[in-house]
Order: C-alpha cells, then sequence, then structure tokens
C-alpha cells in the first residue's frame, strides 16, 4: 500500500487543471473549518482570566502566559492522573500485543473446530461494544473485587480489546510464511519455541498497529475508567477532566489548558507512527 | 501412523495454551457479562440486597410503555440514521477530493484526521464552548444574527451533536476510503474513457464497487459507534435540554447507576445488545452480497 501511495506521489493521476485548483481552494476552506476549533482551544489555553470574559473570544491574549497550565496541572492532580492513565494504557496494550498475537497465531495455525470456533467467538466483541454491556461489566467486576483496583481497569482493558486485536492479527498472519515455520519444526521446536524464536520477531509491525490503536482506544476511554474507579488516587486524566469540566464551568481556560496536556501525548504517538494506525484502520478496507 | 497422531494431539494442546488465556479473559470480561444482563433482565434486582426476585418479562412490558426508553431510542435511532449518511457521504467526498490530484494531499489528511485522536468527552466540551462562546462571537464580527445557540433547544441540539461527531469522525473514515480509491488501478478508469464513459459513470461503476469492502466496514463502523454513544453527551448536554438528547447508553446509565434499579437497567441494555447485532447482521450481510456482485 505504501508502495501505490509514492508511486502516486511521483506520477500524479491527472494534470493539474482548473478544476483540480478549484477542489484545491474549496478543501483548503474545508480544512480550515476542521482545524479551527483547535486553534481555539489553543488560543483559549493562553488567556488570562480577565481576557476570558472581556476580549472577544476570537482575540488573541495579549502576552504567551503559561498560568492556565500550571493550574490545570494542579487541578488534574496532574502527577496521578497522568501516571495512572499512562500505566493503564502500556500495561494493557503490552499484554494485548502478547495475547492477540499467540491467539491470533493459534487460530490461524490450527485446523481444529474449536479454533474456528474461537475467531467467531472473538468477533462477537466487535459486533457488541462494550459500552452497551457496561452495567454486567460494572457488576462482575465488583462482585469479583475488581472495581477499584489497578489490575481490575487493566483486565477490563484487555477484555474488551481482545476483539479487536484478535481480528487485526489474524488478517496479519498471511504475511507470515509458513515454510519458516515448517522448517523450524523440522528443527525439533516446539509450538512454543517455533512462536516465540520464530512468528513473533515477524509480527512485530502488527504488533506496532495492535498497540497504537489500541492505546489511543485506552487513553481516550472514559465510561469503563468512570465506571471502575473512583479512589482519587486511581483516577485516569479523562475522568479528571470530565470532572473539571463540570466543577469549573466559567472558567474554561484552565480547562482547555488541561485539554491540551491530554491530548499532546496521543497526537505525539500518532505523528511518530502514522505509518502503523493507517495500516490497522485499513484492514479488510483494500481489495487485495 | 500412531506417532504422528500423538504429535499432532500435542500440538493441538499446545496451540490451545496459546488460545485459552485470551479466552478466558474474554469470556469473564464480556460474554458472562452479556448473559448475566439477560438474566438480571428478568429481575426487579436493586443491585444491592443479595434478593434479585424473579419477574419473567415484566421489565420488558414496562420497557414498551416507558416514554423515556421509547424517547432514548428515537434519539439514538435518529443520531445513527443521521450519522451514517453524512459520516459516509462526506468522508467519501473528501478522501475523492483529496485523491483527485491536489497537492500537499498529506496536509489535508492530517487536518481532517487530528479531531479523531481527541476524547469524546473533550470534543463534547469544545463544541458546548464553539456553540456558546466562539460560533456568537463570529455573529458579532460579521454583524449576522445566526442562532448558534443548538445545545440549548431541543429542536436543535441533534444538529449539534451531529456537527460535533462529524468533525471528530469525518477525517477517520475518510483515511479509510482514501486508502481504497489509492487500491484502484488507475487503467480500469482510463480503459472506461476509451470507452466514453462519462464522471458520473466512472463513479458508479468503477469507483463504488472497487470500494465495497471499504464501504461495509465504514456504514458498520459508523453505526455500531452511534448507537453507542456516551461520552460525548456527558460533557456536553448531559442528555438534555429535557430529554432531548438523551441516549439509550445514557438512559441505562441513569436508571440503573443513577436509580438503582439494576433490573430494569439490564433489560435496557439487552435491548441494545439486540439491536446492535441486528444491524450487524443487516449490514453485513446486505452490504457483503453486493461485494460478491462487483
Amino acid at each position: 500500500m505504501n508502495r501505490k501511495r509514492k508511486e502516486k506521489q511521483d506520477i500524479p493521476k491527472q494534470a493539474y487543471t482548473r478544476v483540480t485548483l478549484l477542489i484545491q481552494i474549496f478543501m483548503t476552506v474545508v480544512a480550515a473549518m476542521f482545524i479551527a476549533p483547535i486553534l481555539i482551544i489553543i488560543n483559549y489555553s493562553f488567556k488570562t482570566k480577565k481576557e476570558l470574559y472581556l476580549t472577544s473570544p476570537l482575540s488573541l491574549p495579549s502576552e504567551l502566559q503559561f498560568d492556565n497550565y500550571k493550574k490545570a496541572f494542579t487541578k488534574l492532580n496532574m502527577v496521578t492522573t497522568f501516571s495512572n492513565t499512562f500505566f493503564y494504557t502500556v500495561v494493557s496494550v503490552v499484554i494485548l500485543a502478547l495475547l492477540c498475537g499467540t491467539t491470533a497465531w493459534a487460530i490461524a495455525r490450527c485446523k481444529a473446530k474449536f479454533f474456528r470456533f474461537c475467531y467467531i467467538y472473538f468477533i462477537v466483541g466487535i459486533l457488541i461494544p462494550y459500552q452497551a454491556l457496561f452495567l454486567p461489566i460494572y457488576i462482575i467486576g465488583y462482585n469479583m473485587k475488581l472495581t477499584n483496583t489497578r489490575i481490575g481497569i487493566i483486565f477490563m482493558y484487555i477484555a474488551t480489546g481482545i476483539s479487536f486485536g484478535v481480528f487485526l492479527m489474524t488478517s496479519f498472519m498471511s504475511t507470515v510464511p509458513i515454510e519458516l515455520e515448517e522448517a523450524a519444526r523440522i528443527d525439533g521446536c516446539s509450538v512454543f519455541r517455533t512462536y516465540f524464536s520464530v512468528v513473533m520477531p515477524l509480527l512485530k509491525p502488527a504488533m506496532a498497529t495492535l498497540v497504537i490503536m489500541q492505546a489511543f482506544q485506552i487513553w481516550n476511554d472514559y465510561l469503563l475508567a468512570s465506571l471502575y474507579v473512583s479512589k482519587k488516587q486511581l483516577k485516569t486524566l479523562t475522568v479528571a477532566i470530565q470532572s473539571l469540566f463540570s466543577a469549573q464551568t466559567s472558567d474554561y481556560s484552565t480547562a482547555m489548558a488541561a485539554i491540551i496536556i491530554s491530548v499532546l501525548p496521543i497526537a505525539i504517538l500518532f505523528i511518530s507512527l502514522q505509518k502503523y494506525f493507517i495500516k490497522g484502520m485499513t484492514v479488510g478496507a483494500v481489495k487485495g | 501412523m500412531k506417532k504422528n497422531n500423538s504429535m499432532e494431539k500435542s500440538m493441538e494442546r499446545q496451540y490451545l495454551v496459546m488460545v485459552l488465556p485470551g479466552f478466558i479473559i474474554f469470556t469473564i470480561g464480556l460474554i458472562i457479562p452479556m448473559f448475566m444482563a439477560l438474566r438480571y433482565s428478568f429481575t426487579s434486582w436493586d443491585g444491592m440486597s443479595s434478593v434479585k426476585p424473579f419477574v419473567g418479562f415484566q421489565n420488558y412490558i414496562d420497557l414498551i410503555k416507558d416514554p423515556e426508553f421509547r424517547s432514548a431510542w428515537w434519539f439514538t435511532f435518529k443520531f445513527t440514521i443521521g450519522n451514517t449518511i453524512l459520516q459516509n457521504v462526506f468522508a467519501l467526498l473528501f478522501a475523492m477530493a483529496l485523491d483527485s490530484g491536489i497537492k500537499a494531499q498529506k496536509l489535508y489528511r492530517t487536518a481532517f484526521f487530528v479531531p479523531c485522536l481527541i476524547s469524546a468527552v473533550i470534543v463534547g466540551f469544545v463544541w458546548l464552548r464553539m456553540f456558546s462562546n466562539v460560533l456568537p462571537a463570529i455573529n458579532d464580527l460579521l454583524g449576522t444574527n445566526f442562532n448558534f445557540l443548538l445545545f440549548g433547544d431541543g429542536k436543535t441540539v441533534l444538529s449539534g451533536l451531529l456537527i460535533a461527531n462529524n468533525w471528530q469522525w469525518i477525517g477517520y473514515w475518510m483515511l479509510i476510503y482514501l486508502a481504497g480509491l489509492q487500491s484502484i488501478p488507475s487503467d480500469l478508469y482510463e480503459a472506461a474513457k476509451v470507452d466514453g464513459a462519462g464522471a458520473f459513470t466512472r463513479f458508479k461503476n468503477i469507483t463504488i464497487p472497487m470500494l465495497a469492502p471499504a464501504i461495509t466496514i465504514c456504514v458498520v463502523g459508523i453505526t455500531t459507534g452511534s448507537l453507542k454513544v456516551y461520552d460525548l453527551l456527558v460533557s456536553s448536554t448531559k442528555g438534555g435540554p429535557g430529554r432531548a438528547s438523551t441516549s439509550i447508553i445514557y438512559q441505562t446509565y441513569t436508571t440503573a447507576i443513577n436509580g438503582r434499579q439494576y433490573g430494569y437497567g439490564s433489560a435496557m441494555s439487552v435491548s441494545l445488545v439486540i439491536v446492535l447485532l441486528l444491524v450487524a447482521l443487516i449490514q453485513v450481510k446486505g452490504l457483503k452480497s453486493k461485494e460478491v456482485q462487483a
């Protein structure tokens, strides 16, 4: 897919006509409209309280000051919430990558009936998003004493993310040459050793795709985090931001600074791993 | 032969060990809850007491009569239809515009994509501010008098939420369409041009059939995504004004968690699961059959 894209940039499909120019102008306007709210957030995040009330929302702040960021930092209990979110996200995606890799490989390689059933079983989770089942998910967590624990919320992020992960990984399995595995087996490797020494290294790009797609889901999750965690020292960034939104309806320049802080890590992750992200999104969308 | 058989058995056992951890976690985290919801939906459990009185289909009978439940579904339904149409149309249009040979395609791609990296809770808040503070300021600037307070009126709240949701997700689906468009071999278009096919015929007979897998993914993704809307509402409308923007999940949350009616709330969850499964089944079937024809 990437190669195709490059070719396209070298040899444009059509010549740059007047119609193309019109499209270009139109799309520039539309893109500007899409970006405008983000610029407005950034602009707000630098405004003082006085400027917030007295000047137009569209005017620029008189000076570059970081008071809002400092306030947001303390109000969100930033050190705790940020490291919590970071911890939940990283642990969940690492375990997800490992689990989905082994699961998908076993499903792709073992032809026994149970494994074919497994694939359909996992796909059910894509068709029924966990949000639809938040109530029993909360009850089961409560009964198993998983609420208000780090393990509990990580467990649920894994359980709710595994469907998509298995789907993604299984569709990548065709890129793993089966001959290599057969060679390893003839050399006397067990199934486990074959997987960990031959297959897993080949799955790295797929795992990168899985990691970034899930990281972005978990980082932004609100419903599960708000249900599972009520203790202050376990709260996530999104939950803290939502309480900030409802507590401080008037002083929203602080909220805007909080937004920037929370979006930044995921934006950086996206920009540096864009390639993998797009790969994960387009699985199944392109006719082979 | 015998040896071979036992080796296969041992391999199968090893594969099983690899599947099992994920299988168990998934079962506990999603499949068992699904059956729990079904079971509780036949009780009048309040979530706290140890007794869960069995009431049969009473909850479902009450649901059908419950105006709040019906209005929640009506809103969710309108929101879903609106999103499915708008997001698909705009995502495809934008993708085609970006694929038409304009310069700096990557820049546009990023501009449209960035909003979907933001949590829906934040998107809701940002649009709350956009409608109540920023856009009225544009009115002042231009001397116009548009009513931008879309979240303040039950009649306009749906359009406001559609704008917010479309702003967030169009770029995501656009990227999928773009990848689909770029995988269409250009000689197909050239051959059609030689045969004298006009732009619309080419779109109808080449672009759409070749995009069929992407269309399936986008339609199913947007529909399921809209049916589960909750985060967006929490920070923007809180289900209001009145109940005008209470989605089915929002209603379940209020009923079960705040109202302590776990049995009744479970019945609501079950209704959503049934709808989700039906929608997915119908769409995948309908859209897949189109793919085969193409």
